[in-house]
């Protein structure tokens, strides 16, 4: 019950002050009183959608991301580690809420051109590798920094390559992949093979997932904007 | 936008969301079976989580297109439409900083943050850090519509610093840094903030909103990767200064 309580406030308490001064934008801005109707219908889905959510990931998923993060080691093969992780960043994404608005945006704006599905997909893809890649490097134990250096410079030699209208869209996709769905489980996962592997220090190898996850998105964005220019 | 929109293309939601989620259910299902072998119990919490999220999912998506990407857009087109149309940088700078100030994900890293560091960088300040962080990084995106600069003046110069402070930090802190980039973007930002953006460089003569309307997510995001970074520096340094003054004694 205390959880439910908490999740209501921390969405409402969220959602709130952005909403006060956006209905008083409206106001100055003398729009019709529809527009604000309708702007406030929206407000109210979005919040109780936001706490069914938010609840329904604490209730289920983060259990299965922690005890999967945990039992995954143990199964001794270092592929199948990497496999598992790989689905999960792929199925966990599909699923991030921000990531099917963006998509939803970018599919309008284009008028189609990059359509919601394929950048969806394509997204996903790229959290997925980077994921397996994040739990390739904890296994190995190879130093955050280098992996993050080495994307980042992929990512703008790629940028070199792809035409500008994937630029803005490919950035945007790596923030919005490190949503309320994706982070929890993937640290989750993070933080459970970390403590069965030991010996190394939790936050500086558990963590370093999310950042990985958001590094892939661009990559496989900008890859998608070589292929279609 | 005449009669009021609440559950108008629902059945379409709906079907997005079953979609979005099945392969979740099927790999949660192989995981059970091969791996997990979680108890009758945890398995029924587990599908009782996953018609939450189902039913969450589908009306938080509802929310965003009946309510936010329509009256969004209006709100964009509006305020790029004013010949005074400058004020949506400080309007920008408002709705960042209150966005990311009410975020309780912004809260959760603070404390690790502080965890991070022994106690010694106090939440209040990495809040009031990373929510001017962010007012900036949601200003500079109005004006980049307005004005119409590439994005990558920003993003490069964003990048380059965060490395070179990156080289010089420990490495949980640039674990702590990078993995935050997320953490800044609330559920109002990309549904409603980015939606705005959009509507004004529709209506802003020579932007394609493709090219100048989108990259505020990704400016958002670098801004708690800067805070963290910058502040744990600072942190570093006076940390290392104490113990300088203790060996000269």
């Amino acid at each position: 019950m205390k959880n439910i309580k908490n999740t209501i406030f921390e969405v409402v308490f969220a959602v709130l002050p952005v909403t006060i001064f956006i209905i008083i934008l409206q106001i100055l801005l003398r729009l019709p009183i529809q527009v604000v109707t309708q702007f406030l219908v929206g407000v109210v889905l979005v919040t109780i959608g936001l706490i069914f959510f938010l609840l329904g990931v604490h209730l289920g998923l983060l259990q299965v991301g922690e005890a999967t993060g945990a039992a995954l080691p143990k199964m001794g093969k270092v592929w199948v580690v990497v496999l598992f992780a790989f689905l999960i960043g792929f199925v966990v994404t599909l699923a991030e809420p921000d990531l099917r608005v963006l998509a939803t945006q970018v599919d309008m704006v284009s008028a189609g051109a990059i359509s919601k599905n394929l950048l969806i997909s394509t997204v996903s893809l790229g959290v997925a590798i980077f994921v397996g890649l994040a739990m390739l490097r904890v296994i190995l134990g190879v130093p955050l920094k280098y992996i993050l250096f080495a994307s980042y410079g992929l990512v703008f030699i790629l940028a070199l390559f792809t035409p500008t209208e994937f630029l803005a869209v490919s950035l945007d996709a790596g923030g919005v992949t490190t949503g309320p769905m994706a982070v929890p489980f993937i640290i989750a996962l993070g933080v459970g093979v970390a403590s069965v592997l030991g010996g190394r220090s939790a936050s500086a190898d558990g963590f370093g997932f999310v950042a990985l996850g958001s590094v892939g998105p661009i990559l496989a964005v900008l890859l998608l904007g070589v292929i279609y220019g | 936008m005449k009669e009021i929109q609440v559950f108008t293309g629902f059945s379409h939601v709906l079907l997005e969301v079953a979609i979005a989620l099945i392969p979740l259910a099927i790999i949660f299902l192989f995981l059970q079976i091969w791996l997990l072998k979680f108890p009758k119990q945890r398995v029924l919490n587990i599908i009782k989580g996953l018609i939450l999220t189902f039913i969450g999912l589908s009306f938080f998506l509802q929310g965003v297109y009946v309510g936010f990407l329509p009256v969004g857009e209006v709100i964009g087109r509006t305020l790029g439409g004013l010949y005074y149309n400058w004020v949506l940088i400080p309007i920008g700078f408002i709705l960042g900083f209150v966005a990311a100030f009410a975020e309780p994900a912004v809260r959760v890293l603070n404390y690790e943050v502080e965890k991070a560091s022994g106690g010694f960088i106090p939440q209040q300040l990495m809040l009031y850090t990373i929510s001017l962080g962010v007012a900036i990084s949601v200003a500079l995106s109005m004006g980049r519509i307005l004005f119409g600069f590439p994005l990558w003046f920003i993003v490069i110069p964003g990048y380059l610093i965060a490395f070179a402070m990156a080289h010089y930090s420990t490495p949980s802190f640039v674990a702590i840094a990078f993995d935050s980039g997320g953490v800044a973007t609330g559920p109002m930002t990309v549904t409603f903030i980015l939606t705005m953006a959009l509507g004004v460089a529709s209506v802003i003569e020579g932007r394609n909103p493709l090219t100048e309307g989108f990259g505020m997510i990704a400016l958002v995001a670098l801004s708690p990767i800067l805070s963290v970074l910058l502040v744990g520096l600072l942190y570093n340094k006076k940390g290392k200064e104490n113990e300088r003054n203790l060996t000269d004694m």
